[in-house]
């Protein structure tokens, strides 16, 4: 089997999305709970692949450097964003190939960004908040030719869903359902410490 | 030496590579099999269909029927080696735990019967089960299954499950608004049994894949008890049909097997827990399984006439306080069986006075059936819930699912009835006279 793929399961299943276009739906889902301080945990939701559901029962933490004032108990969210865009076009990469008949031995993609916090902050008017670039660099070795490569690599991001949604505008469509508590700090006594509580989300 | 022969399906084709296309370009679809050259069946009829489908008459000589391929391993050529590279391996022969012509023969066969694109025959109906419950569920995956389950579907359920960070949660067959409810985010499973063992409930199964259509959820049933003749589960909406194919599918009680039917998306999904877990079916039990069908319309008449005979007889003694066979106007679910069931069954489950004690007595009385465990034989075959199929639980648990003392379950073969119906007379005469003595 060509990359651990079988080309003829692909075919057979790219053909049936093209008959019964629902198939190729897939809904998503994450939930993210606050932990402590700058950590957090995400649990997956279980998907719909096509009209099936199917059970995900993934987890993983995010937390951010001490420097940042967290203690580093996590790759960022930033780690987890070029993660995430690295693996889809990892994937897209890999089918490719596996179509286009390419034998691949070693797929390595190397991501380098850089952010200049003072967006986060909010000081400064010409930072950017986000990434204004991010690199990578692909490292193949296989029976392809480099023109051959030059393309897979080049197909590959124009039909990587994580990578089409990093280059394209997105909706993010966001609520808010928030519960006031009680003030549990009194002013004018000296401070103590107190329980940290869950603000619905 | 290179080989261009097809071993296998000659209708299954490498998909064409891309050239600086997308996967748009493949062109390989997804079709019925894998089937032997030539398997068009002749009529629609299910004694036609029994005796011709996917029977293969040997092209070297024309002896008529399938030859028995006794073979572990199969000559490689150029097309067995691009199967390997394409991932296709499925329709071609390799090694016989992958594929095997005796196989293939007897797999077209009770995919006609069941109206299925594909099936896969297993070692055991328990390998066919293990097999397509792990291909269609995934870790923290969760299954609605009935509170009424065969013993070893249980156990994999209760014992295997949890090992694998797999649940499952036990519903009432009958209770459609608890089987709803008992569907969670992570529900992938919906797995129940066609008519329940030993009660005989039958399942309004078009009313279960409502249910799993409605919810997105996938519906696999055993129809051990209802094969095809009687009833084509899959025509009902359900995703997967799995059988042990030891019972009246083989109809001889002479060897162990078992399949799964249903779509070729969901077989192929089955098709590498068979490679994974080894639950091949050796070709000299495939030719067995496949000549016992040829029979199978004509024995489950039979079955049917004989069965209900007996049953009625049961209904009309005094000391025989229940009969369950699904065919009788008493039976609780007769309505769903007309509804449901193209021809009766031989099972017929009765409840006599004097407990278990009586039932023990009974069973050592009577003459032709054999005091054996399984069912769907040409012969008759009689066991007791409580020391047999239901001996691990308590009497509460067995009262819970209907199995009251001096429950006998009756698998009946294809005698003559009035054979049958002479031995009961002669047996429940005895017991009760002997009974009677005692108490003298």
């Amino acid at each position: 089997m060509r990359n651990s793929i079988p080309t003829a399961a692909l075919s057979e299943f790219v053909n049936e999305v093209s008959d019964t276009p629902e198939e190729a739906l897939m809904d998503y889902g994450i939930e993210i709970n606050w932990e402590s301080g700058t950590r957090s945990r995400t649990d997956t939701k279980p998907m719909k692949v096509g009209p099936h559901q199917v059970s995900r029962s993934f987890s993983w933490k995010a937390d951010e450097p001490r420097q940042l004032m967290g203690n580093n108990h996590g790759p960022n969210p930033q780690e987890l964003l070029l993660s995430g865009l690295g693996s889809c076009m990892m994937v897209s990469f890999i089918a490719g190939a596996t179509a286009e008949g390419i034998q691949l031995e070693t797929v390595r993609i190397d991501f380098d960004a850089t952010l200049d916090l003072r967006g986060f902050m909010g000081l400064g008017t010409n930072s950017t908040v986000g990434f204004p670039e991010i690199k990578y660099k692909i490292h193949v070795t296989g029976d392809a030719s480099q023109e051959q490569f030059a393309e897979l690599h080049r197909k590959s991001v124009a039909h990587s869903p994580n990578a089409q949604t990093i280059l394209n505008p997105v909706g993010l469509s966001g609520e808010i359902i928030s519960t006031q508590m009680e003030s549990q700090s009194v002013a004018g006594f000296a401070p103590t410490i107190q329980p940290r509580k869950k603000v619905q989300s | 030496m290179s080989d261009k022969t097809i071993q296998g399906d000659t209708a299954s084709k490498a998909p064409r590579n891309t050239t600086g296309g997308w996967l748009s370009d493949l062109d390989r679809k997804r079709a019925a099999g894998p089937f032997l050259a030539d398997h068009a069946s002749p009529g629609t009829g299910m004694s036609t269909t029994a005796v011709h489908a996917g029977t293969h008459d040997d092209p070297r000589t024309g002896a008529v029927g399938t030859p028995i391929y006794q073979a572990s391993t199969f000559v490689l050529g150029d097309n067995q080696y691009k199967s390997v590279e394409d991932g296709f391996v499925r329709d071609r022969f390799i090694y016989s735990r992958y594929g095997n012509p005796s196989q293939w023969a007897v797999q077209e066969k009770l995919a006609a019967l069941e109206g299925a694109e594909s099936a896969i025959v297993f070692s055991s109906g328990m390998a066919a089960i293990t097999s397509t419950v792990l291909a269609l569920m995934d870790k923290g995956a969760h299954v609605v299954a009935s509170s009424d389950l065969y013993g070893g579907t249980f156990n994999l359920f209760n014992q295997e499950f949890p090992t694998l960070g797999m649940f499952a949660t036990l519903v009432d067959p009958h209770d459609y608004e608890a089987i709803e409810a008992a569907i969670q985010p992570n529900t992938q499973l919906m797995y129940f049994e066609a008519i329940t063992n030993p009660m005989l409930k039958v399942i309004d199964i078009p009313r279960l894949s409502e249910i799993a259509k409605r919810r997105n959820v996938r519906l696999v049933v055993d129809a051990t008890f209802a094969p095809p003749v009687a009833m084509r589960t899959l025509d009902h909406g359900v995703d997967v049909v799995i059988h042990s194919a030891s019972k009246y599918l083989n109809g001889h009680s002479d060897l162990i097997a078992g399949v799964a039917a249903g779509p070729r998306k969901l077989i192929d999904m089955i098709w590498p827990r068979l490679l994974n877990f080894g639950g091949s079916l050796d070709p000299h039990a495939c030719f067995l399984l496949e000549r016992g069908l040829k029979t199978l319309a004509v024995r489950m008449r039979a079955h049917e006439e004989s069965a209900m005979a007996l049953a009625t007889y049961l209904e009309g003694q005094p000391k025989v306080q229940k009969v369950f066979y699904p065919f009788l106007e008493s039976h609780p679910d007769h309505a769903t069986a007309k509804r449901l069931l193209k021809n009766g069954t031989g099972n017929i489950t009765f409840v006599i006075e004097g407990g278990d004690a009586a039932a023990l007595r009974l069973v050592d009385a009577l003459s032709i059936p054999k005091q054996a465990t399984s069912l769907g034989g040409v012969e008759s075959l009689i066991s007791l819930p409580f020391n047999t199929s239901q001996a691990t639980f308590t009497a509460r648990q067995r009262a819970d699912v209907g199995i009251d003392p001096g429950c006998v379950r009756l698998s009946v073969g294809i005698e003559d009835a009035a054979d049958l119906i002479a031995d009961f007379e002669n047996a429940l005469g005895t017991i009760y006279a002997s009974k009677d003595l005692t108490h003298a």
